[in-house]
C-alpha cells in the first residue's frame, strides 16, 4: 500500500519558558492508503494533538507531515481551510451535528462547501449509503447515537476525502450501533481505498483495523500489524 | 451556509423571541422620537411653510416667526417699489386671549391675512369658505383644537382678546407648536383684535414677480424699506425651527431620545447574537475543521444579524405606524414619511450588523482544534 501520509519528527510545543509543555517529541509514521490505523495511548498521551497536526487544524512547532507528497507544516494558515476542505473527513466523538439542521442538512452543508453542484441530492445519497434513508429530515435530536455518527460519517464523506480521520468515534455508542459504525468506517478504507485513522480507547475498534500505532509520552511506542479483514471475516 | 443562518436563528425560539423584542423596542422608540422630531419641525414652522410669499418684512431681529412686533403698514408701498416685487400684502402673527365660555382664557395665535392675494390664508378647509372670512369678527378655527377654545360648530361666538369672534369655518390638522392654537381671521379683523392701529401690521409679506431672482429682490428691500429685517421663505422656516426645535431643547431631546433608542437596540441585540454564537461556538469550530473560511462564518453570523433585523423591523415598523396613526386626531404630529421609514431600516440593520461585530470577533479566536474536545 502506498503512503499517503508521512511524519518524519514531528514536535509540538504548548506555552514558552517555565510553562512549556512538549506534547509530541519527534513522532515519525505513515498512513497507507486503504488502510485503518488506529492510534492508541492514555490521555495527554499526544494523541489529539497528532491528528490534529494530520488534519491540517493544529499547526506543528517542527518536523514534516507530507499529504500525498505535500508538505503541510509551514503552510499559512490562510490555505489550510481549503487543505482540510480537499483532503480530510472528520468524525468527532460528541458527533458535532448542527442540532438546528435535518440530517441531509447536516450533509449537505458539506457539499457545498465543497461546491457540489446539486447538495441536497447528494446528501440524499450519502445518507443513503449508510442506511439512513429514512431519516433524511430528522433532526439530531430524533435520531439514536449510532445514526448519529453515521451522518457524521456520510458528512465527512460528502468532500470526497482521501483521509478520515475520526476521534473516539464509538465511544458514546452501543455495541450493536458501534459495529456498524465501524463496518463502515472500515468499508471506506477497503472499497474506497481511502486512509481512516481513528483515534480510540475502545477495543471493540481493534477487530476492524490494520494497523495499531501507540503514542506514549508524545512518542510513538510500539506498533502493531493486524490483519483486519481475516478477523472481521 | 445561509439555511445554518436562518436556522440557527429559529431554532431557539426564546432567544428569537429576546432577539426580536429588542430590535422592536429600539425601533419603535427610534421611529416614534424621530417621528416626533419631524412633526417638531413640521409644528413649528407650518405657518411659514404653507405660506406662498417668498420674502418676509418684519421688524428687525426677531426671534421667530411668532415673535413679531408691528412696523408701520406704509413700508408696503416701499416695498412694492423695488424691483421684481409684484405683490406686497399685510399679515399678522400674534398671541391673544381666546375666552372660553366658561369664563376661562387659554392663549391663540390669530393669523391676519389678506383675503385678496391669499397670502397666509388657511389650507385643509374642512367647513366654510375662506371667503366667509370677509364678514366682521369671523374666524377659522382647526378641528384638532375644538374642545381647547370651547367650539363646537360653525356659528358658534365666543369673545377674542374682548371683542366678538364668530366661527365660521374649521380647518383639519393645523398643528401648533406651542399650547396656543392658530385662529386664522382677515388682516383687516386681526387688526381689530390685536388692537393694532391702522397704519400698522407686524410682516409684509412679498411675492416675487416670475423669473426675478429672489436674492436680488431681498437686497433691493433691504436697501430700499428702512428699519426691517427682510427673509427669504426658508430663512424664516430655518430661524422658526431652530428656535422652537432646537432652542427649546424640544428638538435635542426627541434626537436623543432616537439615538438611546439606538443604543438600547445595539447592546440588546450584541448581547442575544453574542449569546446565540458562543452557543453556536462548536459548530462554527465544526465548520472551521470541516474546511469552511473566517469568511463563510463571518457570513452566517451577519446573515442571522441581518435576518433578526428583518423580522424585527417588520414587526417595529407595523407598531410604529399604529402608533403614529392613532396620533392623527391629537395636537401631537408624529411623522413617518416613506423616506424616513427606509431610513430607519438602514438603521436597523446598521444596528443588527454593528451588534453582531462583538460575535465576528469571538468566531475569529475559534480554535478548530477544540472540535477534538469532548
Amino acid at each position: 500500500m502506498e503512503a499517503l501520509v508521512t511524519v518524519e519528527n514531528l514536535v509540538k510545543t504548548y506555552g514558552a519558558g517555565a510553562n512549556e509543555v512538549q506534547a509530541l517529541c519527534g513522532v515519525s509514521m505513515e498512513v497507507r492508503a486503504g488502510e485503518v490505523l488506529v492510534m492508541m495511548g492514555p490521555s495527554g498521551s499526544g494523541k489529539t494533538t497528532l491528528i490534529s497536526i494530520l488534519g491540517g487544524i493544529l499547526t506543528a512547532t517542527s518536523g514534516s507531515v507530507k499529504i500525498d507528497g505535500r508538505e503541510i507544516v509551514g503552510l499559512p494558515e490562510k490555505h489550510l481551510p481549503a487543505l482540510r476542505k480537499e483532503l480530510f473527513g472528520f468524525i468527532f466523538q460528541g458527533f458535532n451535528l448542527f442540532p438546528a439542521l435535518t440530517a441531509v442538512e447536516n450533509v449537505s452543508i458539506m457539499c457545498q462547501l465543497k461546491g457540489v453542484r446539486n447538495p441536497r441530492q447528494r446528501a440524499a445519497e450519502l445518507l443513503e449509503s449508510v442506511g439512513l434513508q429514512e431519516k433524511l429530515k430528522s433532526y439530531p435530536a430524533d435520531l439514536s447515537g449510532g445514526q448519529k455518527q453515521r451522518v457524521a460519517i456520510a458528512r465527512a464523506l460528502a468532500g470526497e476525502p482521501r483521509i478520515i480521520l475520526a476521534d473516539e468515534p464509538t465511544a458514546a455508542l452501543d455495541s450493536v450501533s458501534g459495529r456498524t459504525v465501524l463496518e463502515i468506517m472500515s468499508g471506506l478504507a477497503r472499497e474506497k481505498n481511502r486512509a481512516v485513522v481513528i483515534v480510540t480507547h475502545d477495543p471493540r475498534v481493534l477487530d476492524y483495523c490494520d494497523r495499531i500505532v501507540h503514542i506514549e509520552d508524545g512518542r510513538v511506542g510500539r506498533e502493531e500489524v493486524h490483519n483486519q479483514r481475516e478477523k472481521v471475516a | 451556509m445561509n439555511i445554518l443562518a436562518w436556522k440557527n436563528l429559529l431554532h431557539d425560539r426564546v432567544r428569537l423571541v429576546v432577539t426580536l423584542t429588542g430590535i422592536v423596542f429600539a425601533l419603535v422608540l427610534i421611529a416614534v422620537q424621530f417621528g416626533m422630531f419631524l412633526g417638531f419641525l413640521d409644528t413649528s414652522a407650518n405657518i411659514v411653510e404653507h405660506n406662498a410669499a417668498e420674502l418676509w418684512i418684519s421688524a428687525p431681529g426677531i426671534p421667530h416667526v411668532n415673535g413679531g412686533s408691528p412696523i408701520a403698514e406704509a413700508k408696503r408701498w416701499k416695498a412694492m417699489q423695488v424691483e421684481g416685487v409684484e405683490k406686497a400684502v399685510s399679515f399678522t402673527l400674534f398671541f391673544l386671549n381666546w375666552k372660553l365660555p366658561n369664563g376661562a382664557f387659554e392663549s391663540c395665535q390669530i393669523a391676519g391675512f389678506d383675503l385678496d392675494s391669499g397670502l397666509g390664508a388657511p389650507w385643509n378647509v374642512v367647513a366654510g369658505s375662506v371667503e366667509d372670512l370677509r364678514g366682521e369678527d369671523t374666524v377659522f378655527v382647526d378641528e384638532l383644537y375644538k374642545k381647547k377654545l370651547g367650539v363646537s360648530k360653525v356659528g358658534d361666538t365666543l369673545e377674542l382678546n374682548g371683542k366678538r369672534a364668530r366661527v365660521v369655518g374649521f380647518t383639519r390638522g393645523i398643528r401648533s407648536f406651542t399650547t396656543a392654537p392658530y385662529v386664522f381671521t382677515s388682516f383687516k379683523n386681526a387688526q381689530t383684535y390685536m388692537r393694532l392701529r391702522e397704519d400698522e401690521t407686524i410682516f409684509i409679506l412679498v411675492k416675487t414677480k416670475p423669473g426675478a431672482d429672489v436674492a436680488a429682490v431681498k437686497a433691493g428691500l433691504q436697501a430700499t424699506v428702512a428699519g426691517v429685517e427682510v427673509f427669504t421663505h426658508q430663512e424664516m422656516l430655518e430661524r422658526t425651527q431652530a428656535y422652537w426645535v432646537f432652542g427649546t431643547g424640544a428638538g435635542t431631546t426627541t434626537l436623543m431620545g432616537a439615538v438611546l433608542g439606538l443604543l438600547v437596540g445595539i447592546v440588546v441585540v450584541a448581547q442575544t447574537i453574542y449569546a446565540a454564537t458562543i452557543d453556536h461556538l462548536k459548530e462554527f469550530g465544526t465548520l472551521k475543521a470541516m474546511g469552511a473560511t473566517n469568511g463563510q462564518i463571518y457570513r452566517v453570523i451577519i446573515l442571522q444579524a441581518v435576518l433578526a433585523a428583518v423580522m424585527g423591523y417588520g414587526l417595529g415598523i407595523t407598531i410604529a405606524l399604529f402608533v403614529v396613526n392613532s396620533t392623527s386626531d391629537t395636537d401631537l404630529l408624529i411623522k413617518l414619511p416613506a423616506e424616513a421609514a427606509m431610513g430607519i431600516f438602514g438603521l436597523t440593520l446598521f444596528m443588527c450588523m454593528s451588534a453582531s461585530l462583538l460575535s465576528i470577533r469571538k468566531a475569529t479566536t475559534i480554535d478548530p482544534a477544540m472540535v477534538f474536545r469532548g
